[in-house]
């Protein structure tokens, strides 16, 4: 087998170890279960009384939302640790002092790292469809494969926080992952509140202005989570530029990836 | 088997290993002694890739060890030797055996043979944390060992073991020599060297002071130690 996946393997077990990883999974899904209440309340909107299915659709693209958040916090948690914890508790001296390409066993650790976070999130997205279609009978077309298209942003999340911790601290890494995130979600929530139906709606000669060129070439963060979330809803999508989100994450995962390589071959064990 | 051509690694201005060319032929036991600070373990680092040389060229069987496949092969022990603490040591010798290729049946076969020649058998299931350094330096010899490796690399084995210990090592290294492994020990136990080594050099502020044969160097009446202690002093 490929040394890079039996990396791979190894990582998703070694943070499988874990029993906190156990006890969040469980409280994650007890918070999901407890959501399922808010799908047989009785809601009046402008006097008018909310149907079940569009209540259910609703609640469960917040949650949706909720948990993909949550999962960024996880996945920056797991991977600011990989270079240290490898260095001080003997595993980089295992893998690197045998035949193994320093790239097998970065991406290997990144890889090990996304993938069980991807399977955590797409458990709890899965648990939220199934109890929205055995609550109210409705099948939300497009949740799971809105779970698979925010995964993009779990991958880039963990390369770079892998990239930053290999230059700064892990804490300051961590840090500034969700700097870097929260900066995306005000530039890029601003524009997606600018251009929603309801502020058109409710101001109709409020015209956005374009966006400056370091907005539109930001990482597309929060407009993956907006493009997910359009397919929850089937709803129209806004992007911000020409470029699409999930394109603008996906070379910014290379390049970053890139400067990881690049900067883990000159690193001295 | 290992060949260093004019290597140069510095720390800043400072040398930690001065123009040293140093070439050890396949099945040699080759012991590099010095006293701390002296350059040796950054050579050790140096072979198995972990540093680079600021200038020259290292090769383990021909191959730039800036290959990993130069590590096909190599087994190493480190001095202060870490075995991740949520493994046991079954679980890192599998790991080890897994990643040089080992598969199905033959794992498990390979580990218990060298949990044997480490007396290790019995203790492989607890986990690390619960080993003593000498139990953990154990472990990792046999993954040092893993797959009749064609060269070793030892820094400061006996390091953490008792006196039995260090007599089984010396054992396991002597049943090297008939295999033809090629040994790099890196130790201070000066008499432990005169009994598993036939070739050392004596190195001191990144230089190689000397490099030959044990009988060449040690003239009539003196020990090991007193030729070491001989060259640091000039």
């Amino acid at each position: 087998m490929n040394l890079f996946l039996k990396i791979t393997g190894y990582t998703i077990r070694d943070q499988m170890r874990h029993k906190s990883f156990y006890v969040l999974l469980g409280c994650c899904l007890l918070f999901v279960l407890m959501v399922r209440g808010c799908y047989s309340g009785q809601y009046v909107v402008n006097g008018k009384l909310l149907d079940s299915v569009a209540m259910a659709w609703y609640v469960s693209n917040i949650v949706f939302q909720v948990i993909a958040a949550g999962m960024f916090l996880m996945v920056i948690l797991l991977s600011m640790k990989i270079f240290s914890r490898d260095h001080d508790d003997g595993s980089l001296v295992l893998f690197l002092s045998r035949p193994v390409f320093r790239q097998q066993y970065i991406l290997g650790r990144i890889a090990g790292t996304w993938f069980l976070c991807l399977v955590f999130m797409f458990i709890l997205h899965a648990a939220v469809f199934l109890t929205v279609w055995t609550k109210t009978g409705a099948i939300i077309f497009g949740y799971l494969a809105a779970s698979l298209v925010c995964s993009i942003n779990l991958l880039f999340i963990a390369v770079l926080v892998c990239f930053l911790s290999l230059h700064l601290p892990d804490f300051i890494s961590a840090v500034f992952t969700v700097g870097l995130l929260f900066v995306g979600y005000i530039s890029d929530g601003g524009y997606q509140i600018l251009n929603s139906q309801i502020l058109k709606a409710a101001i109709p000669s409020a015209v956005p202005s374009t966006p400056a060129l370091w907005r539109i070439l930001f990482p597309k963060v929060y407009m993956v989570q907006a493009y997910a979330g359009s397919i929850i809803e089937q709803s129209s999508f806004h992007n911000m530029g020409p470029i699409n989100p999930i394109v603008n994450v996906f070379i910014y995962i290379v390049l970053i990836a890139a400067l990881l390589l690049s900067g883990f071959n000159k690193k001295e064990i | 088997m290992i060949s260093l051509n004019s290597v140069i690694k510095k720390f800043d201005t400072v040398a930690a290993v001065d123009n040293i060319t140093v070439h050890v032929e396949k099945g040699e036991h080759f012991a590099l002694l010095g006293p701390n600070g002296a350059g040796k373990t950054t050579i050790v680092r140096m072979l198995l890739g972990f540093a680079k040389p600021t200038s020259g060229s290292i090769f383990i069987d021909a191959i730039p060890v800036s290959n990993p496949e130069a590590r096909n092969g190599v087994g190493y022990l480190a001095e202060h030797h870490m075995i991740p603490s949520y493994l046991s040591g079954l679980d890192y010798l599998r790991r080890h055996a897994s990643l040089i290729g080992f598969s199905g049946k033959d794992v498990p076969l390979e580990v218990d043979r060298l949990l044997e020649v480490v007396s290790m058998k019995g203790r492989e299931k607890e986990k690390s944390a619960a080993y003593s350094k000498g139990m953990k330096q154990r472990i990792g010899l046999a993954a040092a060992l893993l797959g009749k490796p064609k060269l070793l690399i030892l820094d400061e084995p006996t390091a953490g073991l008792d006196p039995i210990g260090i007599r089984d090592v010396r054992n396991i290294l002597e049943n090297l020599r008939a295999d033809h492994v090629t040994v790099c020990l890196n130790s201070h136990l000066l008499s432990e060297v005169e009994k598993t080594c036939r070739t050392v050099a004596i190195m001191n502020n990144g230089k190689i002071l000397v490099k030959d044969s044990i009988q060449s160097i040690i003239k009539n009446g003196e020990t090991l130690e007193d030729v070491f202690i001989k060259y640091i002093s000039k």
